[in-house]
């Protein structure tokens, strides 16, 4: 009976993910790219939703893997291999795993029976779609001249851009971390007794 | 990166120093108050004289990304003086609860350092930096009284709205981003002056969504759900704090962002603009009437002032001739309200120094005859909350209508709102007088000891707000300056 379950499950999640693959690639005449690029951002979405979804944490934790790798192959077919490296590296290697072990030392597996948000989640599912509908015919419907085209982008000309244009920003972001972590100790810190 | 860069961001760099001054001293004096008062206050100083002396010159470094002007140094003291007020308000509130003074200050001093990188970017992903690390820190902060089951539920609140907020700011610029291929805000704004023919549906998503995620930081209506229940929950001092440090640094992004950035968009964002003041000025104090915490009333009194200044921006964009006034009352106003409401936040904090006093109204009974000087304070800054004058208040709300009405239009119909709307809301303020002079309490409380730090806190923020009243032109002359730099050159 469960194997059934399983078969049936990956039968549709194929669906879900290749179907609108072969749409680009037969009648709309799309590249190989786009195609993959089609297949990758469904599995993001789909992995995306069964993160916000499923009520076992651990299994959360798991989906939430599998939208890393597949932002990861975003960023390759963008054309930017270190970005996908970097992604991998960092999001898949290490805060995924961080993340499970911080679940698996805290937490109880048993989540509560019913998840708090799932009240407003039909009129928030609706306006969701609304939004998305509005996002695609937006982007869809508007000429956009400079960044439409795809940048290969190697190691190097990356590093120029980050350390030339954007190191500013790139110092900030170490000042954030520096904060977040200072708060972060504070927050989880248990208090000392007595004092 | 040169030496000359480093020097143009050295009261960013200072700023951080600052922050990891008190960490270190924090961690040589662990929860001690006095070294953490001595060095954070003083950094700031030093800071502020850094500012004042670096400002003088216009400067830009990192190849346009950010820059030095008149508005940068205006915005960037106001901010190191809203820390330092909070720093020395907070010991008070802080120590019978056992919550460390290092932490907090340290917190306060990174958000200090964001809303000083907002006031001096020049670009968008700066400025969405500047965001983040200025309103981060307030989400630990409104949670800081770990043990208090109210604090931690507006911190997370407030840190699931915000964080969701940021994200539909960020997806608006990445919409202009793709629209215009350059984040730097000249650049920007010169592609948008050289569009072809009006905006297109991608441009009015992007600037949907960047409203929105702006609406939400400033608390404009229909925007502030998040407001009440993170300003009740938080520790008083941060709700002074709240109220006012990542306020007016939000308003110092809408200055770079729709002002500097998207002024050529300027008349497909004022309608939205005008809706969203008259909004948020009418159900803030509307709500407010009806709220008998007082942290709570001014929270709401808080999203009016918000109404308030929007009005300064709506009479900027509909002034047909271009006049600046409007933005100078929106940076006077800023000034005003900071040391009003800080003072306001502070007189309650200190009233909450025996832990377990609540902020209801009723906490305020027979204040008058039990610490007058406390009670005549706080009249002060309800009286300058209202606008009546000779208080900073009063010139603030003028300076604002009257830059409504002259610039006449759509602001002309803000202006007299935000009139009805300030006699609406004297009820609220001076119920609390009524409630500090002419009620009894229920029972006796006894008379608390304040910290030399509080009253010099106080005194400080009232002597301000008598003197910004009483001679507002010196200031106003600045903020005249400082909205100069923000026209098209």
């Amino acid at each position: 009976m469960g194997a059934w379950k399983y078969l049936l499950g990956t039968a549709l999640l194929a669906g879900i993910l290749l179907t609108p693959a072969l749409i680009v690639m037969g009648p709309a005449g799309g590249s190989f790219d786009d195609a993959l690029f089609v297949v990758l951002a469904a599995l993001m979405l789909v992995s995306g939703l069964a993160v916000v979804t499923m009520r076992d944490i651990i299994r959360c934790g798991l989906a939430m893997i599998v939208c890393f790798l597949a932002l990861a192959g975003i960023y390759g077919v963008a054309g930017s291999p270190l970005v996908a490296a970097a992604q991998v590296l960092v999001y898949v290697g290490a805060i995924s795993v961080l993340v499970l072990f911080a679940i698996m030392l805290t937490q109880s597996k048993r989540a509560p029976s019913r998840l708090v948000f799932q009240t407003q989640a039909g009129p928030a599912a609706v306006l969701a779609v609304v939004i998305a509908l509005m996002v695609t015919l937006t982007v869809t419907g508007t000429a956009w001249n400079e960044v439409a085209e795809r940048m290969r982008v190697g190691a190097s000309a990356l590093a120029a851009t980050l350390f030339a244009d954007y190191v500013l920003p790139f110092e900030i972001v170490s000042v954030l971390l520096l904060m977040a972590v200072v708060g972060g100790v504070f927050l989880a810190k248990r208090e000392e007794r007595g004092s | 990166m040169s030496w000359q860069d480093l020097v143009v961001i050295g009261p960013l760099v200072g700023a951080v120093v600052v922050a990891v001054l008190v960490l270190l001293v924090d961690l040589v004096r662990p929860g001690r108050t006095v070294p953490v008062v001595i060095v954070s206050v003083g950094g700031l100083a030093a800071l502020a004289a850094l500012v004042a002396a670096t400002g003088a010159v216009p400067a830009s470094a990192f190849g346009g990304a950010y820059s030095v002007d008149a508005l940068t140094t205006y915005l960037d003291l106001l901010f190191v003086a809203i820390a330092a007020l909070t720093i020395v308000f907070a010991p008070d509130y802080l120590a019978p609860r056992g919550l460390p003074l290092g932490e907090f200050a340290t917190m306060l001093l990174f958000a200090m350092t964001g809303a000083m990188l907002i006031a001096a970017s020049t670009d968008l992903l700066l400025l969405f930096l500047g965001l983040e690390l200025m309103v981060l820190p307030g989400y630990m902060l409104a949670g800081y009284h770990k043990t208090d089951g109210f604090s931690t539920e507006g911190a997370i609140k407030y840190f699931l709205l915000g964080s969701f907020s940021s994200a539909i700011f960020l997806f608006g610029l990445a919409f202009v981003w793709g629209l215009t291929g350059t984040t730097r805000v000249a650049e920007v704004a010169d592609a948008l002056t050289r569009l072809p023919n009006g905006i297109s549906a991608g441009l009015g998503m992007g600037l949907a969504f960047m409203t929105t995620g702006v609406a939400f930081k400033i608390a404009a209506v229909p925007f502030h759900y998040w407001t009440p229940d993170a300003y009740q929950g938080s520790p008083t001092p941060v709700t002074g704090y709240l109220s006012v440090g990542p306020k007016i640094g939000a308003f110092a992004l809408v200055l770079r962002l729709f002002v500097e950035t998207l002024g050529p968009l300027s008349e497909w964002w004022l309608p939205v603009m005008v809706v969203l003041a008259a909004l948020t000025m009418t159900l803030g104090n509307l709500v407010a009437l009806t709220e008998d915490n007082v942290k709570r009333m001014l929270a709401y009194s808080s999203i009016a002032h918000t109404g308030y200044m929007l009005v300064g921006l709506v009479a900027y964009a509909a002034d047909p001739t271009g006049r600046v006034d409007g933005l100078s009352a929106l940076l006077f106003y800023g000034v005003a309200y900071s040391f009003m409401n800080l003072g306001a936040f502070a007189v309650i904090a200190a009233l909450q120094k025996r832990a377990g006093v609540t902020s209801a109204l009723s906490t305020f009974a027979g204040l008058g005859r039990r610490e007058p000087i406390l009670a005549i304070l706080m009249t002060l800054f309800l009286l300058s909350l209202t606008g009546i004058p000779p208080t900073a208040g009063f010139f603030a709300k003028a300076s604002v209508i009257l830059a409504a009405i002259e610039a006449g239009g759509p602001a002309t119909i803000l202006a007299v709102i935000a009139m009805l709307n300030a006699a609406a809301a004297a009820f609220y303020y001076l119920r609390v007088v009524v409630y500090m002079f002419m009620r009894e309490p229920d029972d006796q409380q006894p008379v608390l000891k304040h910290g030399a730090l509080l009253w010099g806190g106080l005194a400080v923020t009232s002597v301000l707000t008598v003197l910004l009243g009483l001679f507002p032109s010196a200031l106003l002359e600045m903020a005249g300056t400082a909205a100069g730099t923000l026209l098209p050159h």
